[in-house]
């Protein structure tokens, strides 16, 4: 369960979540993610259309790259959310903190 | 209809085989009519929530774990047993201790949590010689929120 991460630009990437981001596999998210924000990205768009699995420690690991970014000014923002990431989305009111687009594209027009 | 009973006592491959079991539910439509795709997911998390906790925390001794997954489709909502072998713990107090310690944005201690507010009538005890049960119903009717501190 590994992630692909691809550029937009010197400060964006898109992480392709995958079929999960649970207690199996947020350690190896967070330090994709690490790698990233050491590489200088600020902003990262999660792509969750393929993801039928968000547990609290996945979600867990997205606060912590929030807590990250956010003081640099950087965004972390949600795409193609999947009705089982929004369920966890809606029970825990993240909505607030995480802005949602449709799709990818509208999450990359918006960001760069 | 009757109690359905899964075993599991492989602790590295049961999450990916309770997820296969819900889609085998589904598949089955052994779910309520009102019972729509969100509160199944509801469901599967609180299951998965639980089983996760067990595989990360739970204190199996020298015992092979073993993990028995009870589902009765009831009305409008399904009740759960999930019943294990490990040591067991005081859920009401932990629950307590993680909703008092709840930081911002917090990175750890939601699991529980979300099995609370996604569940009725939540309970976690001794049943028989070496084996605990958590006990919830999953309902169609229900609209949870975990306030979680932003």
């Amino acid at each position: 369960m590994s992630f692909s991460v691809e550029p937009v630009n010197q400060e964006t990437v898109i992480i392709r979540i995958g079929k999960a981001l649970d207690f199996r596999n947020a350690s190896e998210f967070k330090s994709a993610c690490q790698d990233q924000v050491r590489k200088g990205v600020r902003n990262f768009i999660l792509d969750f259309s393929d993801t039928g699995i968000l547990d609290s420690t996945g979600l867990g690991s997205i606060f912590s790259l929030y807590r990250q970014v956010s003081p640099l000014e950087g965004q972390v923002v949600f795409a193609s959310v999947s009705r089982p990431v929004q369920v966890v989305v809606q029970l825990t009111r993240t909505y607030k903190v995480f802005r949602q687009f449709p799709t990818v594209d509208a999450a990359r027009e918006a960001l760069v | 209809m009757d109690a359905v009973t899964y075993r599991f006592s492989d602790l590295n491959a049961v999450i990916e085989r309770v997820h296969t079991l819900v889609d085998h539910w589904k598949a089955e439509g052994i779910f309520p009519p009102v019972f729509e795709d969100d509160t199944l997911h509801m469901l599967r998390l609180a299951i998965h929530e639980w089983v996760a906790n067990l595989v990360q925390h739970a204190d199996f001794q020298d015992r092979e774990p073993q993990i028995l997954i009870d589902i009765v489709p009831n009305g409008k909502s399904v009740h759960c047993a999930i019943r294990d072998n490990s040591a067991g713990f005081d859920l009401d107090t932990n629950l307590r201790i993680r909703e008092s310690m709840l930081e911002t944005l917090p990175e750890r201690g939601m699991g529980l949590l979300m099995i609370e507010a996604c569940t009725e009538h939540l309970s976690y005890s001794r049943v028989e010689r070496g084996w605990h049960c958590l006990e919830f119903s999953v309902s169609a009717d229900q609209d949870p929120w975990l306030p979680i501190p932003f």
